[in-house]
C-alpha cells in the first residue's frame, strides 16, 4: 500500500524532473552538449542565468527567510530538489561563492540594511560575489593578514594584496578581511567588510593554476574607499564573522559520488565502472583485474558512506539535536580526500591516455578525467587544508590542546 | 521506513544497556571469561536474560521482547564496547533465527522460549577445514538411515560450542553444481554421546573458538530443521544479520577506543606538553574520529536495511562489513600507537580491543571479500 507521503512525494518528484528536463540547457548530459569554456563570460551568464531560472522557478534560495527572498518549503521537498537536482549534475549557478559564502555570513551577522540589500539578489543571482581572505603571507594562518584599513571620516581606507580569491572576475562584491587595530592581540584586531568591486584603486588580475585556467585571481587595494556602514559584525571581531563564511564554505563539499553528466561533470560510480569496463589493458579489461574491482568497490563504499552520514545527520537534526558545527571539517575532508583518491585510481585505469589532456585527440571524455586530477589537487589546500581541519576536528570536536604556534 | 535517527526508547536502551555492562561486564569480568573455557558464566547469562536481551527480538509468543533489528544492533554497539564476552549472536541470531524462520511449531515451542529466558544457550556449527563460512565449504555429511539421519566429520572454527547446550549444524546432504543445494540443518544436543568439542588457542580469548567432532550421532526427523536440501538459505538470512551486527560491535569498539586514547593524550606529558597538543597525535585522532564516523553511517544504513528487509540490504551489508572492519582495524591499531608503550602491555586493555578487530573482521567475511561481492553488483 502506498502512503499518502509517499504518493505525493511521487508526484512532486515527478514535476521537478519534468521541470528539469523542460529547463536545463538544451543537450545537458548528453555527449553533444558542450558547456562554454570555464572562466568566460559565456560560462558566468550560464550560471546567473540558471540561478535566476530556479529561483524563479522555486527550486532555489532555501534556508532564508522570506522578507530577504528566501524560498520555503517543506523539508521533504527541498530534499527531493536536491536529489533530483543531483542526478542531473545541473550547472553550477546555485552553488555560487554568493550563496555559498555571502548568504550565510550577511544572514548570521549583517545588519538590516545589508541583509535587505545583498541577500535577495544573492539568492537570485542577479549579483555575483568573491572573498578577500587569504594573502601571500596569510594562508593556512589566517589571522596573519596584513592588509590595513585606516579610518578617515565615514571611510575606512584600505592598502593591500589578497590572493587564491575565486569568481575573482566577474563578482560585483566582495568580503573583505582587513587589519583595523595594528596594536591589539591577534584575532582582536581584524574587521570584516563588504566592499563594491567597482570602487576607485581597486584591481584585479588572474592567477594561472597548475590546471591551466585561472579559476582564482589577485586583488589589489590602492587606498581604495570602503563606507564604515558596510562592516559587519563588530570593529575589530572580524575573525569570528570570517568563522562563519569558512565553516559554510567546507560545508559545501566536493562533488564526490554525485551522477553528474554535463561534460566538466565529474565521475561517479557508474561512470567510473563503465570506463574500467571499456578500457582494456595487456588484452584485458580493467573491470576484471580484482585489485581494480577491490578499489572501485572502495571507492562505492565511501561514496555511500557520505551518502548515509547526511541522512544520520539530518535525522539528527530534524530530532531537534544538536550536531557540532565543527563536523563540516569531518565532511570536508572525507570528500577532498576520497576526490582524490579516485582520481588517482581513475588515472591508472587510463593507463597512457591518462597524459593526454583537452585539445588531443587521444584524450579521453575530452580531457575531463585529467583536468579533474589536476584541478582537484586543490581540494586538500583550499577551503581550509587538510591539515588545518584535522586540528579543527582535534581541538574543537575531541578537545585536545592547542600546539604552541610561534606568533602566540 | 528507514529511520537513521534513534528514537527515545532506542536512547533509553542505549542507556540501560551502557549502565547494565558497566555494572555487570566489567574488564575484570571479561579477563576472568578468557581464562575460562567456556568463556561465560551461567550467573552472567541468567541477568542478561532478565533484562530481556537473550529474547530481544523473538516474538513474544515465544517469551521474546518482540523488539526491532535496529534496537539489537544498538544493544550490540553497546556490548562490542565493552568487548562483552560470550554466545550472544551465537544464540539469539545464527541459532534462534533459522528456528523462527525454517521450524515447525514443535521445535519453536521447544527451542525458542528457552533460548528467550536463558535457560538455553546454543550455536550453529557450518565452518569447516577451510575457514570460510560459504555453502561450498560445508562438506561434513550426513545420510539418512530409517527416519534419523547420521552424522559423521568435523566442524572448525565453531564458536561458543563449550557454552552451548545444542548446535544447529549444517550438514551436505546432496551434491550438486549449486553449493547452496544440497545443505540440510540438524539440530543436536550437545551431551549426545559421540560429540566431541576441542578448545582451539585464539587470540581473541573473549571469542571462544571450537572443533567440533560428531561421531555417528543420529539426528531424529524431529530435529531436522526446514525442508532436506534447503537449509542454507536460513543460515544465509542468519549470516547477514549477524555480520550487520558485528558491524555495530566494531563500531562501538571503535569508540571506546577513541575515546580511551583522547583522554589519554590530553593527560600524558612529554616534551613538557600533553601529547595531545602535537599534530602528529592528534592528526591520528582526527582520522580515526572521521573514520568512525562514516563507518557508523554505514553501520546505520545497514541496520535499517535489514531490520526493512530492503532489496539493497546485501549491499549494504557488504559495504558496512567491510569499512567497518577496516575502520576497527585502523583505529584498534592507533589505539596502541597513540599509548605508546603501555599501550603494549597485557595490562592494558587496548590489546583486547586490537584482538576483537582481528577477529570481527575475519567473521563472515573480510573486508577483500566484501569489496569483490559489491563489484559483483556492478558487474
Amino acid at each position: 500500500m502506498v502512503s499518502e507521503q509517499s504518493g505525493k512525494e511521487t508526484a512532486f518528484r515527478k514535476q521537478v524532473r519534468d521541470w528539469l528536463k523542460t529547463n536545463l540547457p538544451k543537450g545537458w548530459g548528453t555527449p553533444e552538449y558542450h558547456a562554454p569554456e570555464r572562466q568566460t563570460e559565456a560560462a558566468q551568464a550560464l550560471g546567473e542565468k540558471w540561478t535566476k531560472t530556479c529561483y524563479d522557478a522555486g527550486y532555489a534560495g532555501f534556508g532564508y527567510p522570506k522578507e530577504y527572498g528566501g524560498i520555503v518549503r517543506p523539508d521533504w521537498e527541498i530534499r527531493i530538489i536536491r536529489e533530483e537536482f543531483t542526478l542531473c549534475g545541473t550547472p553550477p549557478g546555485p552553488m555560487s561563492q554568493g550563496l555559498l559564502m555571502a548568504g550565510p555570513t550577511i544572514l548570521r551577522w549583517g545588519q538590516e540594511w545589508q541583509k535587505k540589500r545583498f541577500l535577495p539578489k544573492i539568492l537570485n543571482g542577479e549579483e555575483s560575489w568573491c572573498q578577500g581572505f587569504s594573502e601571500p603571507d596569510a594562508g593556512s594562518d589566517l589571522a596573519n593578514v596584513r592588509t590595513a584599513a585606516v579610518r578617515d571620516g565615514d571611510d575606512w581606507v584600505v592598502n593591500g594584496q589578497k590572493v587564491w580569491t575565486s569568481n575573482w572576475m566577474f563578482a560585483d562584491f566582495g568580503l573583505l578581511v582587513v587589519k583595523t587595530d595594528p596594536a591589539a592581540k591577534r584575532h582582536r584586531n581584524l574587521s570584516y567588510f563588504i566592499f563594491d568591486c567597482t570602487s576607485p584603486g581597486f584591481s584585479r588580475r588572474p592567477l594561472k593554476q597548475m590546471s591551466g585556467e585561472s579559476e582564482f585571481g589577485e586583488m589589489f587595494f590602492d587606498n581604495v574607499r570602503i563606507p564604515h556602514k558596510n562592516l559587519l559584525g563588530e570593529l575589530n571581531m572580524g575573525w569570528y564573522v570570517a568563522l562563519t563564511g569558512l565553516a559554510a564554505e567546507r560545508s559545501g563539499g566536493f562533488a564526490v559520488g554525485g551522477r553528474s553528466t554535463a561534460r566538466r561533470g565529474w565521475g561517479n560510480m557508474e561512470s567510473i565502472v563503465e570506463l574500467a569496463k571499456e578500457t582494456k589493458h595487456y588484452g584485458k579489461a580493467v573491470w576484471d583485474d580484482p585489485l581494480f574491482r577491490q578499489r572501485i568497490a572502495q571507492f562505492a563504499i565511501q561514496g555511500e558512506a557520505m551518502r548515509a552520514n547526511g541522512a544520520l545527520q539530518g535525522a539528527m537534526a530534524r530530532q531537534g539535536k544538536k550536531i557540532d558545527p565543527n563536523e563540516v571539517s569531518v565532511s570536508k575532508n572525507f570528500s577532498a580526500e576520497l576526490r582524490q583518491h579516485s582520481d588517482d585510481m581513475v588515472m591508472e585505469i587510463l593507463g597512457a591516455y591518462s597524459q593526454m589532456v583537452e585539445g588531443s585527440p587521444l584524450a579521453v571524455n575530452g580531457g575531463d578525467w585529467v583536468y579533474g586530477m589536476l584541478r582537484w589537487r586543490g581540494a586538500t589546500i583550499e577551503r581550509g587544508t587538510s591539515e588545518i581541519n584535522r586540528n579543527i576536528i582535534a581541538e574543537k570536536i575531541l578537545g585536545l590542546p592547542r600546539e604552541a604556534r610561534g606568533n602566540d | 521506513m528507514m529511520e537513521y535517527g534513534i528514537n527515545e526508547e532506542q536512547e533509553m536502551l542505549k542507556t540501560m544497556a551502557r549502565d547494565f555492562l558497566a555494572k555487570e561486564c566489567p574488564k575484570t569480568f571479561t579477563r576472568a571469561m578468557m581464562n575460562d573455557q567456556t568463556g561465560i558464566t551461567k550467573d552472567y547469562w541468567k541477568k542478561m536474560a532478565d533484562v530481556g536481551w537473550t529474547g530481544l527480538i523473538l516474538p513474544e509468543q515465544y517469551g521474546g521482547a518482540n523488539m526491532t533489528f535496529r534496537d539489537l544492533s544498538i544493544l550490540c554497539e553497546e556490548m562490542g564496547r565493552m568487548v562483552m564476552p560470550g554466545p550472544f549472536v551465537s544464540t539469539l541470531v545464527m541459532s534462534a533465527l533459522p528456528i523462527l524462520n525454517a521450524g515447525t511449531e514443535a521445535q519453536k515451542q521447544e527451542f525458542l522460549p528457552r533460548i528467550a529466558n536463558g535457560q538455553m544457550i546454543m550455536t550453529a556449527a557450518v565452518t569447516e577445514t577451510d575457514g570460510d563460512f560459504w555453502p561450498g565449504g560445508v562438506n561434513m555429511q550426513a545420510y539418512p538411515r530409517g527416519e534419523d539421519y547420521i552424522l559423521t566429520g568435523a566442524k572448525s572454527f565453531v564458536p561458543d560450542a563449550m557454552a552451548a547446550d545444542w548446535f544447529l549444524v549444517a550438514c551436505r546432504t546432496k551434491t550438486s553444481a549449486d553449493p547452496e543445494e544440497g545443505i540440510t540443518l540438524c539440530l543436536v544436543n550437545k551431551d549426545d554421546w559421540g560429540i566431541y568439542v576441542n578448545p582451539l588457542k585464539t587470540m581473541d580469548e573473549t571469542r571462544k573458538q571450537y572443533q567440533v567432532t560428531f561421531n555417528r550421532i543420529a539426528v531424529p526427523a524431529k530435529y531436522i530443521l526446514g525442508e532436506v536440501n534447503k537449509g542454507w538459505r536460513y543460515l544465509k538470512d542468519a549470516a547477514l544479520r549477524a555480520t550487520a551486527l558485528h558491524c555495530a560491535e566494531m563500531v562501538g569498539g571503535g569508540e571506546w577506543v577513541l575515546e580511551t586514547c583522547v583522554e589519554y593524550a590530553k593527560t600524558r606529558v612529554q616534551f613538557g606538553a600533553p601529547i595531545g597538543s602535537f599534530q602528529a597525535v592528534k592528526h591520528h585522532l582526527a582520522n580515526m574520529y572521521t573514520q568512525l564516523e562514516y563507518a557508523r553511517a554505514l553501520m546505520v544504513w545497514a541496520a535499517e536495511s535489514v531490520k526493512e528487509n530492503d532489496p539493497q540490504a546485501d549491499l549494504a551489508v557488504n559495504m558496512a562489513k567491510a569499512y567497518c572492519g577496516d575502520t576497527f582495524k585502523m583505529v584498534a591499531g592507533l589505539g596502541i600507537q597513540i599509548h605508546g608503550g603501555i599501550g603494549f602491555t597485557w595490562d592494558h586493555d587496548m590489546h583486547l580491543y586490537f584482538k576483537r578487530s582481528r577477529a570481527l573482521d575475519t567473521v563472515f567475511g573480510d573486508a577483500n571479500y566484501h569489496r569483490e561481492l559489491i563489484a559483483q553488483h556492478y558487474d
